[in-house]
Formats: C-alpha cells, sequence, structure tokens
C-alpha cells in the first residue's frame, strides 16, 4: 500500500518537493540563524507587549491574554513569512520557468514546499508557550494540553494555506516581500493576539475573522483555560474553514498568475 | 578626499536610492508602526499627550529598524551589486561610506514617525503639541547622529562576524524592548538596564521627551542637559570604535577576499 | 615620493591562497594556490596584457596589485607604493575597469554613478562636474547620461566603466578583461580607446583571454597559466618561439574526437587544436613538418570530407597553446 501511495503522483511530488526545500533551505541557513528565530525572537516580542502592558495597564487587556496571544503570533515568520516568500524566491532565482515547465501538478509541488514550514511555525509556537509560562508566569495548571496541540497544529496548517495564499498574491503584484513583511506583523493587530477583536474598529473586523490566527488565538486561550476538544471544534472547524479557503484561494490566483504570465511573457519580472 | 566629501557622497547616493523606489522601505517600519498601533489600541482614549508619546516611541522604533536594515545591508547590497571591491579600491575610507549611509538610513527612519503622525492626527484627531521645539530639534539631530554612530559599529561588527542577517534580525526585536522608546526602561530587569543604558539612542529618546513635555521627570532624573552631553558623547565613542572596527575590516576583507561573496 | 619611480609596477614571487569549505555540518578545508609565484615589470606608457585562460590567476593577480587582495606572500610596488602598506597611495593614483554587468549602481543614472566615484576619489568638487562631463563625451554617453543604468545596454556600461575608470584621472589604468560579453563593434570601439589612452601616456595592465586582442594591443605580454607566467615578451618574439612550427589548417566535415586522437599520437605532431562544433570544422595541427606532414594528414582524415588544407604561419595563438599546454 505504502509503495503503491509513493507511485502516486502528487503523493511523489508532494514528497520530493518537501525534501527538496528541506535541503535548500538548510544549504543557506545557518543553524544560528534558525536559532535566533526560534529563540530569541519569540521572547521579545512577547517581551515587548508585556511590558507596554504593564506600563499602560490598559483596560482592555491583560499580561496572560497578551502573553498566550503572541505564543500563538511567533508562528507567524514560518507559515507567513517563510511561506509567502517561496514563490517570490524561485523567481528571484530563476528557477520559476523551469518549475512551471515540469508536468507536475502544482498543487502538491507547492504544497510540498510550505510543509517544513508547518513543523517549523509548530516548534516556535512550542517556545512561546514555554516563555509564556516560565517567563511572562501564565497559569497553565488548568490547561487541555491535547486540546492545546491541536489547535497549535490546526493554526500552523490553516496559517501555512494562509501563508500560500499571500505567495500567490505577492506573486501577481509582484511584492511577495511587502506583503510578506506586512502580513507578519498585521496580526499582532487584528487577529486578538494583544487584545480581542471586538476591540478594533467595526470595519477592520471582518478583515480579522477571514485570518486563521484570530480563531487560533480565542482556542488557544480557551484551551489554557481547560477547554477540551469537544468545546473547541465549532472555533477550530472555522479555522479549518478559513485555511481552505485561503488554499483554494491561492491555488486559484497561483493557477491565474500562470495564464496571465504566460500570455504577457512577465514570468521573470520581479 | 576629505571625509565629508566621502560622508556626503554616501548619504547622497543612499538617499538618491530610495527615493528611485521608495516602497522599499516598508519592510523596515512596518513593525513599527504595527507596535505603535497596538500601543495606542493600549493606551485607549487617546489623550494628545499619550498620542505624542505614541509617535515619538513609533518614530524611535522606525529610525531604530532602519538604521539595523541600513547598517546590516550596507555593505551587504554593495556586494550583491558588484561595487563592492570599487568602493573599497577608491582612496576614500570605509567608515566614512557606511556613515553616509547609515545617517541616511537612520533619517529615512523617522518616515515612520510620520506614518504614526498621520495615523494620530486622523485617527484620534489628536492635537500634538511640543513644549520647547528648539530643544527637541537639537535632541533629534542628536539622536540620529548617534544612532548613524552605532550603525557604523553594527556595520562592521556584521562584516567581522558574517552574519549580517542573523544580527539584523536577531538586533532588531531586543532593540525595540530595550531602547526605552514605548516604555520606560525602568521596567526591565535590573541586569539588563546597564546595556540599554550603554545605547545613546535610549537618552535620545529620553530627551526628546523632556523637550516635548513640561512635566517629564526623566530615565534618570538628571535632566535634559545630561542626555544631550551623554548623546554627544556617545556619538563621538562609537565613532572612533567603529573607525578602529573598520580598519580591521578592511584588512580583513583583503586578505580572506570575501569580497564577491554572497 | 617625489621623483618618479623606475618602473610602473614591480611584482616580486606574488603569491595568493584561497581556502574554501566543502560540506554543510562537516566542513573541510580545501586551499588553493590561484597565484604561484609571479613576477614581473610594467614600464611608464607601456600596455602590458596578462593573457591566459580562464582561472589562470590573472583576475587574482590585478586584485592584488589594485591593493583589493593581500598577497600571501611576495611584495610588488605599484608607482613606487608598496601593495600592502602604502594603500591610499597607490587607490589615488590607479583607475580600476573591471566591466561586466555588475559594478554599477542600476536605479540611478550614469552620471549620478560617476559622480558619486568622483566624490570617493576625492576629485575637486570645481573640476568634477567638467570632468564627468569631457568623459562622458569620450566614451560616448553624452546622451544617454541621465537615464538610469538599468536600461543601459551591456555596450553601455561598459562605457560607463571605462568613464568611471578614468574619473580620477590616474597615471595607471588596470583592466580585467574589458572586452569580455562584448559585441564585435562595441569590442573594437573599446580597443580603440585603450590604444587612445596609451597615446595619452597613459600605463595600461589589462588581462585577456583573447589572443588576438592581446596581439593587437600590447607591446609585451606576460602569459599566465595555473599561476605561473610562462612566458614574457613581446608579442612578436612569443610568436618566434614557435617559429619552427608551421600549422598544418584542415578544413573538414565529418572529424570525429577519434581522430584528433589519431593526430595526437603522431611522432611529429606537437599540437592538435579543433574547432569541431559547426558545420565546417577546422583542425589546426602544429607540426615542424610542415607541408610534408599533408598526405599524412588526409591519409588519417580520409573517414572525413576534406574541404581545404593549407599552411599557416604560426599566430601568438599557437604560441599560447603551446606555452600553456
Amino acid at each position: 500500500m505504502a509503495s503503491r501511495l509513493a507511485d502516486w503522483p502528487p503523493a511523489r511530488i508532494f514528497v520530493s518537493s518537501a525534501n527538496f526545500a528541506f535541503k535548500a533551505l538548510f544549504s543557506w541557513l545557518r543553524p544560528e540563524m534558525w536559532l535566533v528565530q526560534l529563540l530569541v525572537m519569540p521572547l521579545f516580542e512577547m517581551a515587548f507587549f508585556v511590558y507596554l502592558a504593564t506600563f499602560v495597564s490598559p483596560t482592555i487587556t491583560s499580561i496572560p491574554f497578551i502573553a498566550v496571544g503572541n505564543a500563538m503570533q511567533v508562528s507567524a515568520s514560518a507559515s507567513i513569512f517563510a511561506v509567502c516568500n517561496l514563490t517570490s524566491e524561485e523567481k528571484w532565482q530563476g528557477t520559476l520557468i523551469p518549475l512551471i515547465a515540469t508536468p507536475a501538478n502544482r498543487f502538491p509541488l507547492f504544497l510540498g514546499r510550505a510543509v517544513y514550514q508547518i513543523f517549523n511555525g509548530m516548534a516556535t509556537i512550542t517556545v512561546g508557550f514555554f516563555y509564556a509560562k516560565y517567563v511572562f508566569g501564565v497559569d497553565m495548571s488548568r490547561a487541555d494540553f491535547l486540546a492545546l496541540a491541536v489547535v497549535i497544529l490546526i493554526t500552523c496548517l490553516a496559517m501555512t494555506g494562509f501563508g500560500l495564499m499571500l505567495g500567490s498574491l505577492g506573486l501577481f503584484l509582484r511584492t511577495a516581500m511587502i506583503i510578506a513583511n506586512i502580513f507578519l506583523f498585521i496580526g499582532l493587530l487584528v487577529c486578538g493576539v494583544n487584545f480581542p477583536v471586538t476591540d478594533l474598529p467595526v470595519w477592520l473586523q471582518p478583515f480579522s475573522y477571514a485570518i486563521p490566527m484570530t480563531y487560533g488565538t480565542m482556542a488557544a486561550r480557551a484551551a489554557v483555560q481547560g477547554a477540551n476538544l469537544m468545546m473547541l471544534t465549532p472555533v477550530l472547524l472555522q479555522e479549518i474553514a478559513t485555511g481552505i479557503g485561503s488554499i483554494l484561494v491561492g491555488y486559484a490566483l497561483f493557477i491565474g498568475f500562470e495564464i496571465l504570465a504566460r500570455k504577457r511573457g512577465t514570468l521573470e519580472e520581479f | 578626499m576629505t571625509k565629508y566629501q566621502t560622508f556626503w557622497a554616501s548619504f547622497r547616493m543612499s538617499m538618491l536610492n530610495f527615493f528611485v523606489d521608495p516602497q522599499w522601505i516598508i519592510p523596515n517600519i512596518i513593525a513599527p508602526f504595527i507596535y505603535t498601533a497596538v500601543a495606542l489600541m493600549f493606551f485607549g482614549n487617546v489623550s494628545s499627550s499619550l498620542a505624542l508619546y505614541a509617535v515619538l516611541g513609533g518614530g524611535m522604533m522606525g529610525m531604530w529598524g532602519n538604521t539595523l536594515y541600513g547598517a546590516g545591508f550596507a555593505l551587504a547590497q554593495e556586494r550583491w551589486t558588484g561595487t563592492l571591491e570599487y568602493v573599497l579600491g577608491t582612496p576614500s575610507r570605509l567608515v566614512w561610506i557606511v556613515a553616509g549611509r547609515s545617517s541616511s538610513s537612520a533619517l529615512l527612519g523617522l518616515v515612520n514617525a510620520l506614518a504614526v503622525l498621520l495615523v494620530a492626527l486622523i485617527g484620534y484627531g489628536a492635537q500634538l503639541g511640543i513644549a520647547n521645539p528648539l530643544a527637541f530639534l537639537l535632541a533629534l539631530v542628536l539622536t540620529l547622529a548617534s544612532l548613524s554612530a552605532l550603525g557604523v559599529v553594527f556595520c562592521s561588527a556584521f562584516l567581522l562576524t558574517r552574519s549580517a542577517q542573523v544580527m539584523t534580525n536577531g538586533l532588531e526585536m531586543p532593540i525595540y524592548v530595550a531602547s526605552g522608546s514605548m516604555f520606560p526602561i525602568a521596567l526591565l530587569p535590573f541586569w539588563s538596564q546597564p546595556m540599554a543604558l550603554a545605547l545613546g539612542p535610549t537618552w535620545g529618546i529620553d530627551a526628546m521627551r523632556y523637550a516635548a513635555y513640561t512635566t517629564y521627570t526623566g530615565m534618570t532624573g538628571f535632566g535634559y542637559w545630561f542626555n544631550i552631553l551623554v548623546l554627544f558623547l556617545s556619538t563621538i565613542i562609537y565613532l572612533t570604535i567603529g573607525f578602529g572596527l573598520f580598519i580591521v575590516v578592511e584588512r580583513k576583507v583583503r586578505r580572506d577576499a570575501t569580497l564577491e561573496e554572497y | 615620493m617625489s621623483e618618479r619611480p623606475e618602473k610602473a609596477i614591480v611584482a616580486s614571487e606574488l603569491r595568493r591562497a584561497y581556502t574554501t569549505t566543502k560540506g554543510v555540518f562537516r566542513k573541510k578545508h580545501i586551499t588553493v594556490e590561484a597565484v604561484k609565484g609571479i613576477s614581473f615589470d610594467v614600464d611608464h606608457g607601456e600596455l602590458f596584457g596578462l593573457l591566459g585562460p580562464n582561472g589562470a590567476g590573472k583576475t587574482t593577480t590585478i586584485k592584488m596589485l589594485t591593493t583589493l587582495l593581500i598577497p600571501t606572500s611576495g611584495t610588488a610596488k605599484v608607482l613606487g607604493f608598496d601593495i600592502v602598506k602604502d594603500v591610499m597611495n597607490i587607490r589615488r593614483r590607479i583607475g580600476i575597469i573591471f566591466g561586466g554587468e555588475r559594478g554599477l549602481y542600476y536605479r540611478v543614472s550614469g552620471r549620478e554613478n560617476l559622480r558619486y566615484f568622483a566624490d570617493l576619489y576625492g576629485v575637486p568638487i570645481s573640476k568634477r562636474d567638467k570632468r564627468i562631463s569631457d568623459l562622458l563625451d569620450m566614451v560616448g554617453l553624452a546622451d544617454r547620461a541621465d537615464h538610469r543604468v538599468e536600461g543601459y545596454s551591456r555596450g553601455m556600461k561598459q562605457r560607463l566603466h571605462i568613464a568611471k575608470g578614468l574619473i580620477n584621472d590616474p597615471q595607471l589604468i588596470f583592466m580585467d578583461e574589458p572586452t569580455i560579453g562584448l559585441d564585435p563593434e562595441a569590442a573594437r570601439e573599446t580597443r580603440a580607446m585603450i590604444k587612445g589612452l596609451v597615446e595619452k601616456g597613459k600605463t595600461i595592465l589589462l588581462t585577456t583571454h583573447y589572443m588576438f586582442e592581446a596581439d593587437e594591443l600590447c607591446q609585451r605580454i606576460g602569459v599566465i597559466s595555473s599561476g605561473n607566467i610562462v612566458a614574457l615578451d613581446s608579442p612578436s618574439e612569443l610568436k618566434r618561439f614557435v617559429k619552427d612550427i608551421t600549422v598544418v589548417e584542415v578544413e573538414a566535415f565529418g572529424v570525429a574526437d577519434t581522430d584528433l586522437a589519431v593526430l595526437r599520437r603522431q611522432p611529429d605532431v606537437t599540437t592538435v587544436n579543433a574547432d569541431l562544433e559547426g558545420e565546417r570544422q577546422t583542425v589546426r595541427i602544429q607540426t615542424p613538418k610542415g607541408s610534408e606532414f599533408i598526405p599524412v594528414v588526409t591519409k588519417l582524415l580520409s573517414k572525413a570530407k576534406i574541404l581545404d588544407v593549407r599552411i599557416k604561419e604560426p599566430t601568438l595563438e599557437d604560441a599560447y597553446l603551446k606555452l600553456v599546454a
């Protein structure tokens, strides 16, 4: 059965793509850079908002709220930034054309490349929760860890899908880098990371609900306070739906881009 | 070639490159902008003085972010375009070329303050008044100088360690936390405060607040002029260190033939 | 230095080794010697060429002489100044033209590029703008000077490189492969410009792997191969190195590599050089036998269709092939 699965073209493309992305990543990514991203950045990002809240004592939020929200948000560098830049990197290197020239199905091709970032995101969030508990004093005594683990997994999957969509958008607009940077941070403002979404101006809120992380932060907080999987199912389903929606939009954009670029001959411009 | 001619040429070229394609500043100032937006949310009902606080803090973080980026990538960019060996082959000292670039980056970081200012004015209808404009301007100019000089030190350190990108990414966040831009450094663990105080711009933002608010007690309580003195001295110290480091850098680059590596 | 040094360049036993690493996690260090002890000198007003194949060490040598690299051992003086200790004095007085696509700021205009380097070279501000205009006129870029470099053709970029290399009115100019990648007309123009510079009294050291270019331009040529100078002389003297050799040039159709191997094994053959690509193949056989060798060739290449056989005078290329073989 396994060998038959391995021969199924989409599966083969998926695995090969993931493998290649992993190797290519470590050929230029030095261990220290990855460690910095994993250990240093989450700590200071969380610290910034915790200290700010300590200074200001805002009415709309609390330190545990902020710590848990940011612990989830730290995955953005993997799922949003790195994933969004996947296709523009290809463009930059000039490998996009040869890639498109292959008969490989696009879907597993790009999904495969993102796989590594899903694991990377999960690892970063785990580190984030470690800091939340041991550095910022979040009380995890009632937490349902199984539920939390599922929330983390689903959030990383959904956000990676979102990142793929951004990557496709970036191809279209030729500014993947800028989109990646904007969305890397915008979650801090609109995804209920530092304060509830309901405190945002009304016209901004629909935007929040289109991003999977908004559901992720809600579910994570609930899990930390003891909610189990049953109770979290509605929120998680919404998150999954947003994630799948993003992937579909991203896929459509990518195919659309390919057709348009071939028509206009702009595949290499960036 | 005097150092002034070199500095000005580099500053000018850096500015020219920016204005040709201004959108590329966005990655460097988006983080401070969002952070400031969150801060404004935390502030709640934003009074004028809080809005000013946010604008100053956001502007400071923007200057930090863009300087770090400019310094970290100053010579890396030269490598990519292949101009580094030509620049190195001129009789101008590398330290002044980097200083020009670093200053340009610091100044452009003010764009962030402008963006935050617009948000504060439009979004919150805040009216911002600065108590002592001249003192504020002096503090701002000296802060820019200190920041630029520090950028020179960073650049040389990045070159010697060959991990510019790691360092730039890795330093950005700690500096937002430790620079006292958005909250007093008194909140930080005591062991980190000396590090914060070693950064000239930390004194700079403090001085700017002295000038902006009439009732500001300040970080150390020593007053505005003490801060100005520290700012001035820090610039001299950083430049001296940077000068020494760049002599080492130049020799290293020539010995190890790292001019063309990416 | 108040008096002019005797020679423009004096290089003595220059060596340069590079260390690279292999592997990602378990790094292995490999040392490669790019230049293995090069010595030569260049007179004032001379056009000196360093000729050699890719990877021979030409670029490394030029980088050492232009103070961009410190030699692993050996010394050199450029215009009387030591390349390791007197760096600034050298940089003020020399021009560097490496050519190619890189080395220019794409997003700004040609004029801005020149202005930037004029400032970095400390050209007095009173003279700067006029010099820039004069140089732009000289290289024929005056009408495109204020357009962005990213829109320049390859040839235009090369011309801008030349203007940039002359911005400080240098006495001595180093050029690394100045015509590489240029179309024939642009290359011809560049060579004409180089000759013009020598006529004005400048000293030029250029590297090239084009034999005919070295032959046409240079007064003396140093042939570099694998990090060593294997010959140093004027082009005519170098050609005399192969004077007792004639070249049998065969134009044919259907010559295979195996035929070349057979030819090479012949007792009177010094070298065989062939261009087997394309429809008309050319085989050049160096042999002291001259026309006596023709029947041998026709017999050995009987399976191919021979279109023409000529006896040629040895060129610099033949001398070069013999030297680097």
